[in-house]
């Protein structure tokens, strides 16, 4: 009863869409399918029709655009979006692996450090997109086994409120966070939550030693959950730093009309590698093939584009007024430190912020 | 001066008089009852001596000074009054000492001495062994002796009752009569007693006022309600009665079967007219012997229709052998007559109340 | 001789097989609903309690739990922080509703009709919908009410900081003091005047009358109202999740949420709820002795009538305080959330180039879940209430009419949930059926089940108070004339309990629409509840969806309510009709 009534209103919706009602109206017929993706599409529709795609990649805004994409090409198939935080999407599936009850598909995540653990209890699906070969260089080859693959990236900066901070006082680097004239006015996400600002602070300890933290804890910085609520805290003016602020959300924000702006610091961008893999045991494995064939294509980078994230492939330019990671200086660290030192952070955080 | 006196009050709702020109007058340290069926204003009449409602009409006085009037009225906190409430009103989360201290706490009165008076009253109504029960664990004549210390041990100016035996069973309540008039006489508080008992009225009250749709019809101590009552309704109400019918010539009065002389009457029946009676049941005798020349003017032959055996008399419905008018008469238990039975019914005029 | 004999003995035999058949059935129902209630409430606590001693992954008996635990210092400090939070609600929620509950029941303050339907609306707000109406409104640099007060006085900060216990305090007390009011309220209107008579004419005022004989007299009922709340305080998760996190405290329920993160340890989460448990058991036993051998409700049946209170110029005044918290808890929170739902960017204000319809559209059209929450929610609402009526029902009628014996012990039961914190209560349902054999991970069947469990306290309060109403001499004159029991029950007891059930499937129903703190840890992908979803939402920021996806949960909340009062005839906070 209920599918049948919601997939009246997404075609409703779509169509709706179509008129342009909303910004995102990329509504690209179904380029022509290769012959191995027609293959997945048929047997994706045999199995069920359905997909659930867990994702901390992005705000739910992004993530429902790339699910509507993907049901536009392939008609007939349903993508359950699950937009969560990295730590809540990874302790879901976990659970889901404990119970013996899997209900995830295809898990985006923005800590490697999860595709990498998963790998290793043999969690994942093993399958090799034909478009993994197509991404740009900087992103390929992180799973030689082909169990996971970079599908997302983006960057990390330091954001300001333009209407309450001169562009001349605002940090221009890392350390100018530390300084006295910020306190109270530092917003921060936590790396418990969130893999983006997991990833951002293991590179802050890697950078400047852990002595970093304890100096800005003296700023008493406004601790959100997800790093999209630095942006968030900006907007509503309650904070006037974002000290570990997202390029993609924070420009897109911009385009609202939101008095914001973002800072590349000088000692580097942090830059945040996302993958995404098929769970082992899942329902729809046909569905979850050529949804990663769908992450890594073209037609997804251009989503990306449009909300101001990175682009994988080669053939879609960075957004308009934003810098793409291939021309700046970018930092972050290594798979293995991130396997170990993310789970080492958040003990930390806990022990220096007291949550 | 008497100590509360009650001119002109009336009370209206809207559409509805409730109370209609009371006045009434209290010496102190008297008992009155306020009587009449339900409706009839009593409730309404003691709250508003109570002050918890203002009289639409006329003035409430205590000593001398006016407690209610239309204008403006002294609040129920301010009148030193106490009251029992139907449904008695204890506290039930306060033990029974601290039920009865409540008044004399608020009074400013040390606790030794609220101590004390406690003790002494709860001693007066035999309920010292009691007091650290709470209200549950009371029976219905104990919390009504509570009800009663809490209200007497303050020493109120008028003690107001609103009809406080009406929840008990019948033994409870004729103990329970005795016991109020027996505090009353202790402590010669001035007592207003509200009630649809007669019964209850006699027994406790000095004086009576009878009340009917929210006027008093007679106010009077209980024997002369009961002999020599004013009107149709205070007779009917007061006791049983037979109302009968008679038209006077001058010299008899002519009743609907019998006539009986007009001299035989004590009050002052008139020469020519329709006079009305209430004869009492009791104050006639059924007798199975004639009536002599001495008495024989008031005697009348009568036949037995209906008859009751009530352990402590008998209770027969009569009808003089002409005529069709029925009367009640109440006997000893040994005048035994069976239905159908003629007998002579001897009436004594001088019982017999006129009715204006 | 032989012959009597014979015919006393088979009637003899008779009764004991017609004894036995009955003893049969009765035991049968007996049975089955002790095995429902084990199910629904006796086999999680037990998984809990066993958990919390297991070692994870071999299950071997261990303390370690309890060690880890309770041995960090700043898990301790987190259930400090929950027994200060607890009791800070419970005193201002009394606050609130203690003196709206007395002016509205006894007193001639005006506009009653007004602040009831105030508070029903707060009744209606989820505590976490709630937080966020007032991070929106005192954020301490971007609130509105420190942006007035900035604006006011020239002042370079605000003056109110909701991230603070003194805010999380108020946002909790103002949503939980609805309990407090309809106890306070109910208990008040069945308070005799002459109660107040007798004080007054033996001196007492108007302020010291109510302060020594009224309220006293309502005593079982304020602390039932102070008890609730303390109890809900504690266990909440979402509005603490708001506020705590940045407010950087933790209270049990998010530290319970951290054992939660991978790796999953259920036993130590097991291991540190218990306290909560104790605590709970440990209020109603304090409840019992305070109460003690007072008896609270009038001794006789006469004289019952309620007259309010004339307060002259104070009337005023009371309406002025209820008006202020009704303002607290509906009207400024309210007016933000309407606000961002409406809004492009809410931090940019009132301005007309700021309204959009984009959020609603944004969650009816384009966020593939949001319609499928919104129906799940109203489902499993729903089959929930329906399933919890009718179960608290059944054993009610069993319990009141004494079918069998220990029937008490059935009562127990269904009231024993109330003992648990509902965030608790998830996690030992978690332990107990998520995992094979039952497998209901991410099932409607285990939200539906947990809901179930959690909301049988209330459930069966209702149905035995109505029950009680009903005389079984209607059932009696049914079976006199031959009709069966079931009959009796399906023809007489049902028609004359409508109302009752309706008010009682309401009292079900609207709480359940609103439970976030078990539904948290039961919610599969695909059984996601509005009240979760807004807590996702709220992750990333977005106050303007969030927002929006509010109003519709309280629209529909309220509409469906308001319906069922009319089919009802009175109102669900069990007023009776004036």
């Amino acid at each position: 009863m209920f599918p049948i009534q919601r997939r009246d209103f997404i075609i409703g919706g779509s169509a709706l869409l179509t008129l342009g009602a909303g910004r995102n109206a990329l509504a690209q017929p179904a380029p022509s399918m290769t012959p191995h993706e027609k293959e997945l599409f048929e047997a994706a529709r045999k199995e069920g029709g359905e997909l659930t795609w867990y994702t901390a990649q992005s705000d739910d805004i992004t993530a429902q655009a790339l699910g509507r994409s993907f049901e536009q090409l392939y008609p007939g198939i349903r993508v359950n979006v699950l937009r969560t935080t990295a730590q809540v999407a990874y302790q879901r599936v976990t659970q889901e692996i404990k119970a013996s009850a899997i209900q995830c598909d295809v898990l985006s995540t923005t800590d490697i450090g999860h595709c990498v653990a998963l790998k290793a209890t043999g969690a994942l699906e093993k399958y090799v997109p034909d478009n993994s070969g197509k991404v740009l260089d900087i992103y390929k080859n992180y799973d030689p086994d082909g169990y996971y693959f970079v599908n997302s990236a983006g960057m990390i900066g330091i954001g300001y409120n333009t209407s309450k901070v001169k562009e001349a006082d605002a940090p221009k680097n890392w350390t100018d966070l530390l300084d006295p004239k910020w306190k109270d006015n530092i917003a921060l996400g936590h790396p418990g939550f969130s893999g983006y600002v997991g990833t951002w602070t293991l590179t802050m300890r890697n950078q400047y030693g852990w002595d970093f933290f304890e100096k800005i804890a003296k700023n008493n910085p406004r601790i959100g959950r997800s790093i999209n609520d630095t942006v968030t805290m900006l907007n509503a003016g309650e904070c006037s730093i974002a000290g570990c602020g997202p390029v993609g959300t924070l420009l897109e924000s911009v385009q609202k009309g939101n008095p914001l702006a973002m800072v590349y610091p000088t000692d580097g961008t942090v830059l945040i590698i996302a993958p995404s893999g098929i769970m082992k045991g899942c329902k729809h494995p046909a569905a979850s093939r050529l949804f990663m064939e769908f992450l890594l294509s073209v037609g997804a980078s251009q989503i990306w584009v449009d909300h101001f994230n990175e682009t994988i492939r080669p053939e879609i330019s960075p957004p308009k007024g934003a810098k793409s990671a291939k021309d700046l200086k970018t930092i972050r660290p290594t798979v293995e430190q991130i396997t170990k030192g993310i789970p080492e952070v958040i003990k930390q955080w806990r022990e220096t912020f007291g949550v | 001066m008497s100590r509360l006196k009650l001119t002109g009050v009336s009370k209206r709702y809207g559409d509805f008089l409730a109370v209609d020109g009371i006045d009434l007058e209290l010496q102190n340290g008297e008992f009155v009852s306020l009587l009449g069926p339900s409706g009839c204003g009593k409730t309404t009449t003691l709250r508003m001596i109570a002050g918890f409602v203002d009289p639409t009409l006329g003035t409430i006085e205590m000593d001398g000074k006016i407690l209610s009037s239309p204008s403006g009225s002294v609040p129920p906190d301010r009148r030193q009054m106490s009251m029992i409430f139907q449904s008695y009103a204890i506290w039930p989360n306060m033990t029974v000492e601290q039920n009865v201290a409540f008044g004399l706490e608020l009074r400013k009165i040390s606790n030794a001495e609220v101590k004390r008076r406690v003790g002494e009253m709860l001693e007066v109504v035999h309920m010292s062994h009691l007091a650290d029960r709470y209200p549950a664990e009371l029976s219905g004549g104990q919390q009504q002796r509570v009800a009663l210390a809490r209200a007497i041990v303050i020493r109120p100016s008028v003690l107001l009752l609103d009809e406080p035996l009406s929840n008990l069973d019948a033994t409870l309540r004729e103990e329970m009569r005795f016991e109020i008039r027996r505090l009353h006489d202790e402590f010669q508080v001035t007592t207003v007693y509200v009630t649809h008992d007669q019964a209850e009225a006699m027994v406790t009250s000095d004086r009576i006022a009878v009340m009917n749709h929210g006027r008093i019809e007679q106010v009077d101590v209980p024997r002369a309600l009961y002999n020599q009552p004013k009107t149709r309704f205070v007779a009917g109400f007061i006791g049983r009665t037979n109302f009968i019918e008679g038209v006077s010539d001058g010299h008899q009065v002519s009743f609907d079967g019998f006539a009986l002389p007009r001299s035989a009457f004590e009050r002052d029946v008139p020469a020519q007219g329709k006079a009305v009676f209430s004869v009492r049941p009791h104050s006639m005798r059924l007798s199975d012997v004639p009536p002599t020349a001495g008495n024989g003017g008031s005697a009348v032959g009568v036949v037995v229709l209906e008859r009751a055996f009530l352990g402590e008399h008998w209770d027969y419905v009569v009808k003089p052998r002409e005529g069709a008018l029925t009367l009640r008469v109440t006997t000893s238990p040994m005048n035994d007559f069976p239905i159908g039975a003629t007998a002579w019914l001897e009436f004594e005029p001088r019982q017999m109340a006129l009715i204006v | 001789m032989t012959d009597n004999s014979l015919d006393i003995r088979a009637l003899h035999f008779s009764g004991i097989a017609s004894r036995l058949r009955r003893l049969d059935a009765s035991m049968l129902l007996w049975l089955a609903l002790i095995a429902a209630l084990a199910f629904l409430i006796l086999n999680p606590v037990l998984r809990l309690i066993i958990s919390s001693l297991q070692e994870t992954d071999t299950g071997s008996f261990t303390l370690a739990n309890y060690r880890t635990a309770y041995g960090n210092i700043r898990h301790l400090q987190s259930l400090l922080n929950s027994l200060e939070l607890g009791v800070g609600v419970a005193l201002l929620a009394t606050c609130f509703a203690v003196p709206m509950a007395w002016a509205i029941s006894r007193t001639d303050m005006p506009g009653k009709a007004f602040v009831r339907l105030m508070v029903f609306a707060a009744f209606v707000t989820p505590p976490y919908l709630g937080a966020i109406g007032w991070i929106l409104l005192a954020g301490p640099n971007s609130g509105w009410l420190n942006k007035v007060w900035m604006a006011l006085t020239g002042a370079s900060h605000g003056i109110f900081n909701v991230y603070s216990m003194t805010g999380l305090i108020l946002v909790i007390s103002v949503t939980s003091f609805p309990y407090t009011f309809v106890f306070t309220s109910s208990a008040l209107d069945l308070v005799s005047s002459e109660m107040e008579d007798a004080a007054n004419i033996l001196g007492a005022r108007t302020l010291r009358t109510t302060l020594r004989i009224t309220l006293p007299l309502v005593t079982p009922a304020i602390i039932g109202g102070i008890i609730i709340s303390f109890l809900e305080a504690i266990a909440l998760f979402g509005a603490p999740a708001l506020i705590a996190l940045p407010a950087r405290f933790n209270v049990v329920s998010t530290q319970l949420w951290q054992f939660f993160e991978y790796p999953v340890r259920v036993e130590e989460a097991a291991a540190y709820s218990m306290p909560l448990l104790a605590i709970t058991v440990l209020m109603f036993w304090i409840q019992r002795r305070i109460l003690g051998r007072r008896g609270y409700t009038s001794v006789t049946g006469k004289g019952g009538e309620r007259r309010m209170i004339a307060l002259g110029p104070w009337r005023w005044v009371m309406l002025g305080y209820a008006l202020l918290v009704c303002a607290l808890s509906v009207f400024l929170p309210m007016l933000v959330l309407v606000q961002a739902a409406f809004a492009k960017a809410w931090g940019r204000g009132f301005s007309l180039d700021n309204l959009t319809l984009h959020n609603f559209y944004y969650l009816l059209f384009e966020q593939t879940q949001a319609k499928q929450t919104i129906l799940n929610t109203f489902l499993y609402s729903a089959v929930t209430a329906f399933a919890a009526i009718s179960l608290t029902l059944a054993i009610a009628y069993v319990v009141n009419r004494k079918l069998v014996p220990f029937s008490n012990v059935l009562a127990f039961l269904c009231m024993a949930p109330f003992v648990v914190p509902g965030i608790v209560l998830a996690i030992g349902f978690y332990a107990a059926y998520a995992p094979p054999p039952l497998a209901l991970y991410g099932t409607a069947t285990i939200l539906i089940l947990g809901f179930t469990t959690r909301f049988l306290p209330i459930a069966y309060t209702s149905s035995a108070a109505g029950l009680r109403s009903i005389n079984p001499e209607m059932e009696e004159a049914v079976r006199i004339l031959g009709g069966s029991r079931l009959l009796a029950i399906r023809k007489v007891l049902i028609p004359l309990l409508k109302k009752s059930l309706a008010g009682a499937w309401i009292l079900v129903f609207i709480p359940a629409t609103r439970e976030l703190s078990s539904a948290i840890f039961l919610v599969g992908p695909n059984t996601r509840v509005i009240s979760v979803m807004l807590f996702d939402l709220s992750e990333e920021g977005n106050f303007e969806v969030l927002a929006a996806l509010g109003v519709i949960l309280l629209v529909a909340t309220v509409a469906i309510a308001g319906i069922g009062s009319k089919i009802i005839g009175r109102d669900f906070m069990l007023r009776r009709n004036s």
